[in-house]
């Protein structure tokens, strides 16, 4: 395997030119990260598993096209960031609340646990509340707003970043985080008081 | 605290939401079976355009003049077919449907052979012994 030290451009030149290791690196390098963003965004971890797979698929076969003129960073998060999009249109609200509306292993998780925790039992018993209103107010959002709300508040990446991503101005980057954020506000006002 | 910033610190809780600690490594081992399994089942075209477009790889042609390439060829080789079938002394005009399918066929090479040969030429080999459900060993 190769150290991290390795860039992503130097795996990738080495994977146009048929060595399909140096794409495994990729994918452990970037699974996680695309993960964060296809999970908040379909609020499923088992199509989050299957659409993550394609995307790699999908990076895999076409990345002799890759020219070097943006990030590959960039480039798989626009992979991703569309085909994610595609699936939730397709997806046709088979549910209208994920399976995983509550993620339970994150309650014992203590990075979680002291992130949120404030000494105060009635608060904390609120959490799995918060989380399944949380979750429920992001799926309310439509597509378009849900990435961009993942990828900003959620991933922290920069206006300019999710601008190149979703090849849109950052102005729009900045109004539909403003949309966004008065959504979530209404949906989520008795959890904003305390 | 500011809304806008009350609802930041909600999402944020959200990074926490992550899948069990091996899921990354099943992920890999599961993306390469995936990709093996695709390997596998790619429809013939598919590779063989895969390879043709491979011979271009060294040189930086783009796409397209690879694609128009590979269609001229295979239009020359339409041409080069249809030209040696009317230098057999075959045009469309010589035949129709209800014409033999050697005469349509145009080169005496591709024809089938008399019917008559083929038949002749199976042979069904028989047994010595009748199977049976008696033990085949004889002392």
């Amino acid at each position: 395997m190769d150290t991290p030290e390795t860039p992503d451009s130097e795996l990738v030149s080495r994977t146009q030119a048929g060595d399909a290791r140096a794409f495994d690196e990729l994918v452990v390098r970037f699974s996680p990260r695309l993960y964060g963003l296809v999970y908040n965004m379909t609020a499923s971890h088992e199509d989050t598993n299957d659409l993550l797979q394609d995307i790699f698929a999908k990076a895999y076969r076409s990345i002799k096209g890759f020219q070097g003129k943006s990030a590959f960073y960039t480039w798989m998060h626009t992979i991703a960031v569309n085909m994610t999009i595609n699936f939730l249109k397709k997806r046709n609200r088979r549910r209208t609340m994920s399976l995983d509306d509550v993620d339970n292993g994150i309650l014992s998780d203590p990075d979680f646990i002291k992130a949120t925790s404030h000494g105060d039992p009635s608060q904390d018993a609120n959490l799995v509340e918060l989380q399944k209103k949380l979750n429920e107010s992001m799926l309310k959002l439509s597509h378009e707003h849900r990435a961009v709300v993942t990828m900003f508040d959620i991933q922290g990446m920069p206006h300019a970043e999710i601008a190149k991503i979703l090849k849109i101005s950052e102005g729009t980057v900045r109004s539909r985080l403003f949309y966004a954020h008065r959504q979530l506000q209404n949906h989520l006002q008795e959890f904003m008081k305390n | 605290m500011e809304p806008e910033e009350s609802i930041s610190k909600l999402l944020r809780l959200k990074r926490y939401e992550k899948p069990r600690p091996d899921y990354f490594e099943d992920f890999l081992a599961e993306f390469q079976l995936r990709q093996r399994a695709e390997v596998i089942h790619r429809p013939f075209w598919n590779i063989a355009w895969d390879r043709f477009s491979s011979l271009f790889a060294p040189i930086p042609v783009p796409r397209l003049v690879t694609a128009s390439s590979f269609a001229a060829a295979v239009i020359a080789a339409g041409v080069t077919l249809n030209w040696s079938g009317n230098e057999a002394g075959v045009t469309p005009a010589t035949w129709n449907l209800s014409s033999p399918a050697q005469t349509r066929l145009g080169s005496t090479q591709i024809a089938f052979p008399p019917t008559k040969k083929r038949v002749s030429s199976v042979q069904y080999v028989l047994p010595t012994r009748p199977t049976g459900y008696a033990s085949a060993h004889s002392f």
